[in-house]
C-alpha cells in the first residue's frame, strides 16, 4: 500500500502528447500522434526512428522549446512550461558560442543563473575534465574538431547540473570513426555520472550500444511508437556481440526502417 | 585516461629548400614584383608623355609632397590638410556610427522601432550622400558643419544596415541554448546578439569609412579652402599634376591607414574570430 501512495516517480512523463504544426497557407502539419513515454530515474533511453518521424519535435517538447497542441510533459512530477536549466540539452549542430572558448561556453549555464565566478570555474573545470578536454579550455570551438565540438555541447548540459539530460542526434554530423568513438564516451561519461538520458538517434547501432531502452517510431508522420525493447546486455557492449546482433537484427525486422 | 589526440587537428608547417621556383612563387617576391612593375610602366607612361603633360613621373609627386610639407598652402602645410580631412571623417563617422549602429540594433531587436525607422530609412538609402551637398551648403553655409553632414548621411546608411542583418542573421537555435541554460530575454541579447552581431558592424565600419573619404573629397572639391580634396582641387586650377596625384596618393594613405585601425580594433574586440586571411 505504501508502494502505492508513493509511487516511484519516472523522471520524465509524456502524457499522449501531440503536436499538430500550422504552416504558412493554413497547412496542417500533424507530427506527433498520442505519444506516451516514461523514463526512469538514471535511464538511459534512445528513441529511434528515421528523419521526418517527430522524434526531435517530441525532445524540443519536452526540452519546453515547443509546446504541445495535446498532452503534457512532466519532469521530475512538474509540468514543463518552458525552457529551463533543469533539463540539459544537447544539438545536433554543437550551438556552441563561437565568441566564447570552451571554458566559456561550459560555465555559460552556472552563470546565467547567477553563480559567482570561483565556484563555476570549479565546477566547469570539473565537466572539462570528465568529457576529457583537460588543456583545451582556452581554445575557441572554431580550433576544435567535430567530436571535441560535441564534448564541449555534452559539458555545457551537463554543467547545470540537470534533472534529464536530452541529447538530439548528438552525433549525427560526425563521420563514422569518431561517431564509434564518441558512443563510447558518452557511455563512459553516463557510468561516471549517472543522469536520465533521453537520446534520439536514426542510427540503429547506436541506440542498442547505448541504451538501457530504445523506442522506436514509425517511419512516417504523424509519428507515432511503434515498439519498445529492453536491451539487457551486459555493459561495455560490443557491437559483434552475438545478443548485440541478435537485438539489432529482431528491431531492423519489426520496424519500417531500412536499417 | 581518453586519447583523443586523433581528434586534435595538427598544423604542419614544413620549410622548402631555396630554389628558383620556389623564390618565383614566394608571395613576398610577387608582392615586389608587381610593385615595381605598376611603377615602371607609370614612369614610362609619363616618359612618354601619353597623357601631354598631365601625368607626372613617380618621384615628381614625391618631391612635390616633401615641397608642401614644408611649404604652406593656403595657410596649412600638408600635415595640416591631412588633419583637415580626417577631423571631419572622425567627427561624421563617430557621429553617425554611434548613432546608426544602435538604431540598427534596436532594429532587429524590437518590431516597433523597426516598424517606425524602416520607412523613414529605405526612403534615404538609395539616395546617393553626394546628391545631399547642395542641400547641406544651403543649410549649414560652406562651413565644417556642411562637410560633416554629408559624411554622416554617406555614413549611417552601411553602419546601420549592417548592425541590423548582422542581428537578423544570428543562428536561432543560439537563443534556445540560452534559454535552456536558464537565461532571460536579457541575456539573449547580451550573450548572444551583440558578440553575433559584432563581425557584421565592423564590416560595416568598414563600408562606411570608404564611403567617408568619398563623402570628404566631394564636399572638399566643392568648397573648401583646407584638406586633401582642396589640395586636388587646387592642383586641378594650377595645372600642376603632381599636385593632384599627390593628393591622390597621401589619401589613399591615410584611407588604408584607417582601416588598418578599424581591422586592429576589431582583433582586439573579437579575438575569437578566425583569421582568414592571416597566411
Amino acid at each position: 500500500m505504501k508502494e502505492e501512495s508513493h509511487p516511484q516517480q519516472a523522471k520524465i512523463v509524456c502524457e499522449d502528447i501531440s503536436k499538430v504544426f500550422i504552416q504558412k497557407g493554413k497547412q496542417r502539419v500533424h507530427v506527433l500522434d498520442h505519444i506516451s513515454l516514461d523514463v526512469k530515474e538514471n535511464e538511459f533511453v534512445v528513441i529511434l526512428g528515421p528523419g521526418q518521424s517527430g522524434k526531435s519535435t517530441l525532445l524540443r517538447i519536452i526540452a519546453g522549446l515547443e509546446t504541445p497542441t495535446e498532452g503534457r510533459v512532466l519532469v521530475d512530477g512538474r509540468p514543463v512550461e518552458g525552457p529551463g536549466p533543469d533539463r540539459g540539452l544537447v544539438f545536433q549542430g554543437y550551438m556552441l558560442f563561437a565568441w566564447k572558448t570552451v571554458l566559456g561556453n561550459v560555465e555559460m549555464g552556472p552563470k546565467l543563473r547567477g553563480i559567482p565566478k570561483k565556484e563555476r570555474r570549479e565546477i566547469a573545470a570539473h565537466y572539462i575534465h570528465l568529457v576529457g578536454l583537460d588543456g583545451f579550455e582556452n581554445h575557441y570551438p572554431h580550433q576544435l574538431s567535430g567530436g571535441m565540438k560535441q564534448r564541449v555541447g555534452i559539458a555545457r548540459a551537463y554543467c547545470n547540473d540537470p534533472k534529464v539530460m536530452l541529447l538530439d542526434e548528438p552525433f549525427g554530423q560526425l563521420d563514422a570513426q569518431t561517431r564509434y568513438f564518441m558512443e563510447k564516451e558518452t557511455a563512459r561519461i553516463w557510468e561516471t555520472e549517472k543522469r536520465t538520458i533521453l537520446f534520439v538517434t536514426n542510427n540503429i547501432d547506436e541506440a542498442i550500444y547505448l541504451a538501457d531502452r530504445v523506442v522506436t517510431m514509425e517511419g512516417k508522420l504523424p509519428g507515432r511508437m511503434h515498439v519498445v525493447y529492453d536491451v539487457d546486455l551486459p555493459r561495455p557492449r560490443e557491437h559483434t556481440d552475438m545478443a548485440f546482433l541478435k537485438l539489432r537484427h529482431e528491431i531492423a525486422e519489426a520496424s519500417t526502417l531500412t536499417l | 585516461m581518453v586519447d583523443i589526440a586523433n581528434e586534435i587537428k595538427l598544423q604542419v608547417t614544413e620549410r622548402s629548400p631555396l630554389t628558383l621556383a620556389a623564390v618565383l612563387k614566394n608571395r613576398w617576391f610577387l608582392y615586389g614584383a608587381s610593385t615595381l612593375t605598376f611603377f615602371w610602366i607609370w614612369d614610362a607612361a609619363a616618359v612618354a608623355r601619353i597623357f601631354s603633360s598631365g601625368l607626372p613621373r613617380p618621384h615628381e609627386v614625391a618631391l612635390q609632397l616633401w615641397r608642401m610639407l614644408f611649404d604652406p598652402l593656403a595657410g596649412k602645410s600638408l600635415l595640416g590638410h591631412i588633419w583637415a580631412s580626417t577631423q571631419r571623417i572622425l567627427i561624421g563617422f563617430t557621429i553617425a556610427s554611434l548613432v546608426a549602429v544602435p538604431l540598427g540594433l534596436a532594429m532587429a531587436l524590437n518590431r516597433y522601432v523597426n516598424a517606425v525607422v524602416k520607412p523613414l530609412f529605405d526612403l534615404l538609402k538609395p539616395m546617393p550622400p553626394l546628391a545631399w551637398i547642395s542641400i547641406a551648403i544651403l543649410w549649414f553655409g560652406i562651413g565644417e558643419t556642411s562637410k560633416v553632414f554629408i559624411i554622416i548621411i554617406g555614413t549611417f546608411v552601411p553602419c546601420l544596415l549592417d548592425a541590423y542583418n548582422g542581428v537578423r542573421l544570428v543562428e536561432p537555435e543560439l537563443y534556445d541554448v540560452v534559454r535552456m541554460l536558464g537565461g532571460k530575454r536579457r541575456d539573449e541579447i547580451i550573450q548572444v546578439c551583440f558578440p553575433a552581431a559584432f563581425p557584421a558592424i565592423f564590416a560595416g565600419l568598414q563600408i562606411a569609412l570608404s564611403i567617408a573619404w568619398s563623402c570628404v573629397l566631394a564636399a572638399e572639391l566643392v568648397s573648401a579652402r583646407s584638406g586633401l580634396g582642396f589640395i586636388i582641387i587646387l592642383g586641378m586650377n594650377l595645372s600642376r599634376p603632381a599636385m593632384v596625384v599627390g593628393g591622390m596618393v597621401v589619401i589613399a594613405l591615410i584611407a588604408w591607414a584607417m582601416s588598418q585601425l578599424v581591422s586592429a580594433l576589431e582583433r582586439f574586440v573579437c579575438p575569437w574570430k578566425r583569421e582568414i586571411d592571416n597566411r
